[in-house]
């Protein structure tokens, strides 16, 4: 077959690879749901689930700082009894929650993950894009699936023939339409200056000029205040407002399909931090150094890498150290096993920071990369490419994290707001606020950039 | 030759579903296969080279449109009713209707060389923007065209809001919005 010859081994096995990232979205539910208990308790100055521990034979107790609650919660819905209530619509009823979970996994392949991998294999160029699907209507795509899991929403609404469903499934498909007009239209500056719809153009017009947030601070808010709509959270949670709706379109819903919605919700919120880091904070960009001077000096970047990581552990440690203090002045009866448990955090964060270190040390001095030259461009090897992507990647991940907390911030944060104001916001504040940004941007850059 | 499997499968997806959304009793079931129907018919636009037609396809009809649509649906109860004929009166003159038009779009089919090729791009973002705001005096001229499109439309919706509003120009329609 031509097609599997059309590449070599290693950019087939590198582009499969990529797909593992359609997991990622998954793997945040995890970070979120225990960021959004504590963080919750943090909030309202309470501890937050973190009762729950295994139990391993010789040590005693782990909780791993409230974790563990996590297995808990999974474990408690995966074995739930399915349940559908009487005169439901019995097909869409079980269709339904799987509509925003399936397409959880299809909205991470057009967000760039690292910048494209350009090295050197068998004396000739290779370039691998960094999102799973390098197209040129990228962003348009992510829209494309967003506006469709609404309907897993709606049809849950329908489907469960109960009154309140119902009206949560109309708020949601009339939240939806209005939000992403206002998402569209924000997003537009930013388009219009990079001049592409292609994510990573988008990414790397904002590593050699400025920040989208920088360059278009309004759109940034408005892109911000519409994502939140748009995930239906509070303060926006009007869809599955408790105090009116019971829970909306899931009232019905019990065991893992509910679970499926609330995964959905948590990785919605995933992705949209991702395309908010991506289109507004400089994707994978790391700030004020260029992909170009990072690979010219790939054993200090590496180093570098090495030494935040050492001092985040350090960090931590310094967490632990305060935490046991504290403890160890109380008299609760269980301190002895929490402080046990600390010791265990302690070597592992002490190992850590001893193995970073001499791997920054090892990194700085020894490990020097040579770049080759080919047709005039000059192209480091495949492990340059790949530490580079490598710290790409951590460079996003952290951005999103940011803003994954800047959704748990906002909803213990604010009081949640009745429909019509939502709806009076949506359509005459933040659309016009956003047409009137779109329309001087477009004068600017005409004015400053000629076309 | 993968891209033919790939054509035959959407087409079958395609056509299935649009028969479905003539055949299915329920109308919430038709405008469920009319979405899946726009679905397939945008991954065949991206079969052919023209992938931001297909994702204008997902994003304007399947996305927008068709949620409308079923809003529309569960508003006006239209969906408890599913026991309305399949044929009336009205479909003496639809069914003609229907069918001169697909012997048209058959016919021009048919005339048409069909060589189904996936490598050439038709529809990229580029040549797509390049085509419809060509302003050059040689140029096709559809930005005219397109202007004027905006302008209908705008005009639909201004008319739509106007006949939306009820006792319009009275004062209890100024207060409503206050009041609430």
């Amino acid at each position: 077959m031509d097609i599997i010859e059309s590449k070599t081994w290693i950019e087939w096995l590198i582009t499969i690879a990529k797909f593992a990232f359609c997991f990622v979205p998954v793997l945040y539910i995890l970070l979120l749901i225990p960021m959004e208990r504590r963080g919750a308790g943090f909030m309202q100055d309470r501890q937050g689930p973190n009762r729950s521990y295994i139990k391993i034979p010789y040590f005693g107790k782990i909780r791993l700082l409230g974790y563990v609650q996590n297995m808990c919660d999974g474990t408690k819905l995966f074995f739930k009894e399915m349940f559908a209530p009487a005169g439901v619509n019995k097909v869409l009823y079980y269709v339904a929650p799987a509509i925003p979970f399936a397409i959880v996994f299809l909205s991470p392949c057009v967000i760039p993950w690292f910048g494209p991998m350009v090295f050197e294999w068998g004396g000739q160029m290779v370039r691998i894009p960094g999102s799973i699907i390098d197209s040129d209507v990228g962003v348009l795509l992510l829209f494309g699936f967003s506006s469709l899991s609404a309907f897993g929403a709606v049809l849950a609404g329908w489907a469960s023939k109960s009154k309140y469903s119902f009206l949560g499934a109309l708020r949601t498909s009339s939240m939806t339409i209005s939000y992403e007009v206002c998402l569209g239209l924000s997003m537009m500056g930013i388009l219009l200056l990079a001049g592409s719809f292609n994510l990573t153009d988008i990414v790397s017009w904002q590593e050699h000029h400025v920040w989208g947030i920088v360059a278009q601070p309004v759109a940034f808010f408005c892109f911000l205040i519409a994502s939140i709509a748009e995930t239906g959270r509070a303060p926006f949670d009007v869809a599955e407002g408790e105090p009116e709706l019971v829970a909306g379109y899931h009232t019905e819903y019990g065991a893992m399909q509910f679970g499926l919605f609330y995964m959905g919700e948590y990785s919605h919120i995933c992705i949209n931090s991702f395309l908010i880091a991506t289109l507004f904070l400089g994707g994978y960009a790391v700030p004020f150094v260029t992909t170009e001077t990072m690979q010219a000096h790939m054993g200090g970047s590496l180093a570098i890498l090495c030494g935040v990581l050492a001092f985040l552990a350090l960090a931590f440690l310094h967490m632990i150290h305060r935490y046991s203090k504290k403890l160890a002045a109380t008299n609760l009866t269980n301190r002895f096993e929490i402080l046990r448990e600390y010791k265990l955090y302690n070597i592992v964060a002490w190992t850590a920071v001893v193995v970073l270190v001499i791997l920054a040390f090892f990194a700085w001095f020894f490990y020097n990369p040579q770049s080759m030259v080919i047709g005039g461009v000059a192209v480091g090897s495949l492990s340059t490419a790949l530490g580079t992507a490598l710290i790409h990647l951590l460079v996003l991940v952290v951005k999103s994290v940011i803003f994954c907390w800047v959704w748990i911030w906002v909803r213990w944060t604010l009081p949640r707001f009745r429909y019509d104001h939502v709806m009076s916001l949506g359509w005459k504040i933040i659309l016009n606020i956003a047409l009137i940004n779109l329309v001087v941007t477009a004068v600017i850059a005409k004015l400053v950039g000629g076309n | 030759m993968l891209a033919l499997i790939y054509f035959i499968i959407l087409a079958v997806i395609t056509l299935g579903a649009a028969a479905c959304v003539l055949l299915s009793r329920h109308p919430l079931y038709g405008g469920l296969s009319l979405i899946v129907s726009m679905v397939s018919l945008a991954g065949i636009y991206g079969l052919i080279g023209s992938p931001f037609l297909g994702v204008v396809q997902v994003m304007v009809y399947a996305g927008a449109i068709m949620m409308l649509v079923t809003f529309v649906i569960m508003v006006l109860n239209g969906a408890r009713d599913s026991k309305t004929p399949m044929f009336d009166k009205v479909s003496l003159f639809i069914i003609p209707a229907v069918i001169v038009l697909a012997g048209l779009v058959g016919f021009a089919l048919v005339r048409s060389p069909l060589a189904f090729d996936t490598t050439t791009l038709r529809g990229s973002v580029a040549l797509t923007s390049k085509t419809l705001f060509d302003v050059a005096q040689t140029g096709p001229g559809y930005f005219v065209l397109f202007e004027i499109l905006g302008l209908l439309l705008l005009s639909a919706m201004v008319a739509a809001v106007l006949l939306a509003k009820k006792r319009l120009g009275s004062v209890e329609s100024e207060n409503m919005e206050d009041k609430h």
